[in-house]
């Protein structure tokens, strides 16, 4: 095989997009169980880990430059590259909203709403994410396909914790009379917080799509799953 | 094919015109996708159809068919041996040249067999020039270079208009234009092989032939010749040898792969070709994996 040193270059490529997929998989893992079990000194860790994310993600994409600049890729090779250009930014996004589940477990008071099941949503997306790396290392589109058909679920799943919220807002008796600004205030806020989550954990699946998007583009040159 | 008769480069010449009807016949024609996407009909030009060639026993090429279309950029790239030179001197027989050189199938210019018996080859090489890998000019005044091809056919015309106006399609005019008398050798290596790209397009050929036209130029002069080509296509239709992969992919439309064998392997748009290639021996070709 000729270019054996570019070649390398490509599967450390590989190699390092998947390393940083599986440090921002930990991350959302970590924000889901802090914000599960309140547990502000791993919503900490959460927060403070985002400048290794940013980091990785800065290298990765100086590594993508380098190649394209100086080895000059084409055909599949040059899909891969541009594959994981994009892939780097959706794990770094994916990264950023888990250090949002962070500061919500830091600013949450209490549990309002317990019949929205954020974990289950989250645990979805943690899938979908763990899927959509594996079909990107693997090359499958099959996988690719499935984790944009799970997206669909998601969605429903997030519309329904939304609607449930305002349902449980509408009908609940949450200030009960008497209550000061400071009581409304701090209502808004909870039910704020728990929309963004709700809002981010579906982001976290559309980044996870967009990998497959990716990975089938990089693999078949198709375009189906981009939008 | 059509007719064949009287095409200009046949012995008796009768037309100086390459758009005679007989020439453009309504089935001659290649797909090719403008900027935009939008795909639109060209007609070919040069159209190969299992054309083989052999020196002595060695096989060079085999059954090479293909569509080139008018002006427009077609690239021919693949490794050393592979028959790309071969075939492009095919396309106004230069290999002619070679004793040992035998040409098997039909190769035409808009409608005419160039190998055809009533072809005269040195009227064919005025509908198709060519320009070589190492600048070639003579030992001449830049003048006479670019004049020297409508002299030999004793062409009655303005010379100057011409060398002038082929100059300045040739990117050069602005260098030399005070200088027209000096020799076409004390230029450096860029401006004579635009020199010679005037030269080959004082007789205002129809297409243009380039093996390596900038391999034996620096950085700079490359991109001169390669924004010369790209304008170039406008006017002519230009087919290009070139062991630069990257030059195929910023100047063609078109690109041609042959590989080890003489064989075409894939030909179709530069886009198609260097971002998803149909067959895997282009793929590993193009990536470096072989070769």
């Amino acid at each position: 095989m000729a270019r054996t040193d570019y070649q390398s270059s490509l599967e450390e490529l590989r190699d390092d997009v998947l390393y940083m997929s599986e440090v921002v998989a930990e991350r959302l893992r970590e924000g889901l169980d802090a914000l599960e079990r309140k547990d502000e000194r791993l919503a900490r860790d959460v927060i403070e880990g985002d400048d290794e994310i940013n980091d990785m993600y800065l290298e990765l994409e100086g590594t993508c430059v380098d190649l394209i600049a100086l080895q000059q890729p084409v055909a599949s090779d040059l899909r891969f590259i541009a594959a994981s250009f994009k892939i780097i930014t959706d794990l770094e996004r994916i990264a950023d909203l888990a250090v949002n589940l962070g500061g919500y477990t830091l600013d949450a008071q209490r549990d309002l709403f317990p019949g929205v099941d954020m974990q289950r949503v989250g645990r979805e997306t943690l899938a979908m994410l763990e899927s959509a790396m594996a079909a990107y290392a693997d090359e499958d589109i099959e996988r690719c396909f499935a984790v944009a058909e799970r997206d669909e679920e998601v969605d429903a799943m997030c519309e329904a914790a939304s609607e449930l919220v305002v349902r449980d807002l509408i009908e609940g008796d949450y200030l009960g009379g008497g209550e000061t600004d400071d009581d409304i205030e701090s209502l808004m806020q909870d039910v704020s917080r728990l929309l963004l989550t709700i809002r981010d954990l579906e982001r976290v699946g559309d980044h996870a799509v967009n990998v497959a998007a990716r990975t089938v583009y990089m693999v078949e040159n198709d375009d189906e799953l981009l939008y | 094919m059509t007719d064949n008769t009287n095409p200009e480069f046949a012995v008796d010449e009768s037309t100086d015109d390459p758009t005679t009807d007989d020439m453009v016949t309504g089935t001659d024609v290649s797909e090719s996708v403008t900027s935009s996407g939008a795909t639109m009909q060209r007609d070919t030009v040069v159209s190969a159809e299992n054309v083989s060639v052999w020196y002595n026993d060695d096989r060079a090429l085999r059954d090479i068919t293909l569509d080139i279309p008018e002006k427009q950029v077609t690239a021919m790239i693949g490794p050393s041996g592979c028959g790309k030179s071969t075939f492009l001197r095919c396309i106004n027989r230069m290999n002619d040249m070679i004793d040992a050189a035998r040409v098997e199938g039909d190769l035409y210019l808009r409608t005419k067999n160039v190998y055809d018996d009533d072809v005269d080859p040195v009227a064919l090489r005025r509908r198709v020039g060519m320009v070589f890998q190492t600048p070639n000019p003579f030992p001449k005044s830049i003048y006479d270079n670019v004049a020297y091809g409508l002299k030999i056919q004793n062409k009655n015309g303005d010379y100057d208009r011409i060398v002038e106006e082929s100059l300045k399609r040739a990117a050069l005019w602005d260098e030399v234009s005070d200088q027209l008398d000096q020799s076409g050798l004390e230029l450096s290596g860029g401006q004579q092989q635009r020199l010679c790209i005037a030269r080959a397009i004082a007789p205002d050929p129809e297409v243009i032939l380039m093996d390596e036209p900038a391999s034996a130029l620096d950085p700079v002069a490359t991109s001169q010749i390669e924004d010369l080509i790209t304008e170039l296509a406008e006017e002519y239709t230009v087919v290009i040898v070139t062991h630069n992969m990257q030059q195929a992919a910023r100047i063609s439309n078109k690109t041609a792969v042959f590989l080890t064998g003489g064989e075409l392997v894939e030909f179709d748009d530069t886009e198609k070709i260097f971002e998803n290639p149909e067959s895997q021996r282009v793929e590993d070709y193009i990536t470096g994996k072989f070769g």
